[in-house]
């Protein structure tokens, strides 16, 4: 390929001489899927040429030529790469990007929010756990295609994400370590998961156990704050313990309705 | 290429544009993108990523092929890689202008008659 791409640049190198934006497009071909790359990109090097000799005829801008062309091939080297991709590669790319989406959330957030300063380690933190979640959510959703085992996935994950990160804040932000024993509420939930192999009976019994796992942190935990604040805490326990609730019912709503199509599922 | 992977399905603007652009002649990648912008009346344009994206999907479905290089005589002695169009590659534009014929059929039809 290496060999090949040099002969594209030895043949057309005396036309080119001193146009440092045709090397820099040919690198960038070079990011095509090797079958592709090799078939095509002498084709489109030709092709890029001829339309900026076209460019330069009509007196047409160089940067807003050159942003077009590399916008251009960019797009369709991730094109070329999504169709030559097997599906579960496509399937995390897909969550990688989506992960990148909501992460923009924060990332345009803290620089308007006063007092938003996390550093760049924190942005990196976050996206794993945005990713993680996601790429979570389509492993286990695609297991079963009923609407309400779905839905009690996706309301298990978004709560387990919010109960990590509110943890990891709250931990971080003020001195009361003892706080992390709220992590052992995913723990009941990683491993309830594991031993029910995702079937949604063993599911909704696992969030049950989260969400009374929860309460019972709530109530031997003591606040260590003022009643306001204390109050705040009581509302979002009694929050996430709902969560949790209502993602068991539907997943015990997913198993019925599997049971009652199908007498031998489960 | 169709859509749907069928010559009758659909076909994607820039597929039909690149067939219209090679039903006449044999063509290499920038006189086919000259012919598709004229076609359209600078309406569709498109860049080598889209236009080599398309060759290749139309390549694998047979409806174009490599026809080898050579130099064109308008521009200058640089050898270029040509396309042309198969035999399934006009049987889909002829279908797909079928296609297009019955919509405008009907279109005419229903506005002229009102229903």
């Amino acid at each position: 390929v290496w060999w090949r791409l040099r002969k594209v640049d030895l043949r057309m190198a005396p036309r080119l001489t001193g146009r440092r934006y045709w090397k820099w497009y040919a690198t960038l071909l070079r990011l095509y899927p090797r079958a592709f790359r090799e078939e095509f990109s002498e084709g489109m090097t030709q092709t890029f040429h001829d339309l900026d000799q076209e460019r330069e005829q009509a007196g047409r801008s160089l940067f807003g030529f050159l942003l077009w062309a590399f916008c251009e091939a960019f797009a369709g080297i991730v094109k070329e790469h999504m169709t030559h991709m097997p599906q579960l590669g496509k399937m995390v790319l897909r969550v990688a990007l989506g992960a990148l989406a909501a992460l923009m959330g924060p990332l345009v957030a803290s620089q308007f929010v006063e007092g938003w300063n996390w550093p760049a380690g924190a942005f990196v933190r976050v996206y794993v756990l945005f990713f993680a979640t996601g790429m979570a959510f389509v492993l286990i959703a695609r297991r079963m295609g009923v609407w309400s085992y779905k839905a009690g996935a996706g309301l298990a994950l978004l709560a387990g994400l919010g109960l990590a990160w509110s943890t990891m804040v709250q931990t971080a932000d003020s001195e009361h370590p003892e706080r992390l024993w709220y992590l052992s509420v995913l723990v009941v939930g990683l491993l309830g998961a594991m031993l029910a192999r995702l079937r949604a009976e063993g599911l909704a019994i696992t969030l049950f156990a989260m969400a009374a796992v929860l309460v019972l942190i709530a109530a031997v935990l003591p606040s260590g704050g003022p009643p306001d604040m204390a109050r705040n805490m009581a509302i979002g326990h009694g929050v996430y313990a709902a969560l949790f609730t209502t993602s068991g019912l539907l997943f015990r709503h997913a198993m019925r309705g599997r049971t009652s199509r199908s007498p031998s599922a489960q | 290429m169709a859509k749907s992977g069928t010559a009758q399905a659909p076909l994607t603007p820039a597929v039909l544009h690149i067939l219209l652009a090679l039903a006449t002649a044999e063509r290499h990648g920038y006189g086919i993108m000259k012919q598709v912008k004229a076609d359209s009346q600078g309406n569709v344009k498109m860049g080598p990523g889209t236009l080599y994206g398309s060759i290749a999907r139309m390549t694998k479905a047979g409806l174009v092929r490599e026809s080898g290089k050579r130099v064109d005589p308008e521009m200058d002695d640089e050898r270029r890689i040509y396309y042309r169009l198969t035999g399934k590659g006009q049987r889909a534009l002829e279908a797909e202008l079928e296609r297009y014929r019955g919509v405008v059929a009907v279109a005419e039809g229903r506005f002229a008659h009102g229903t």
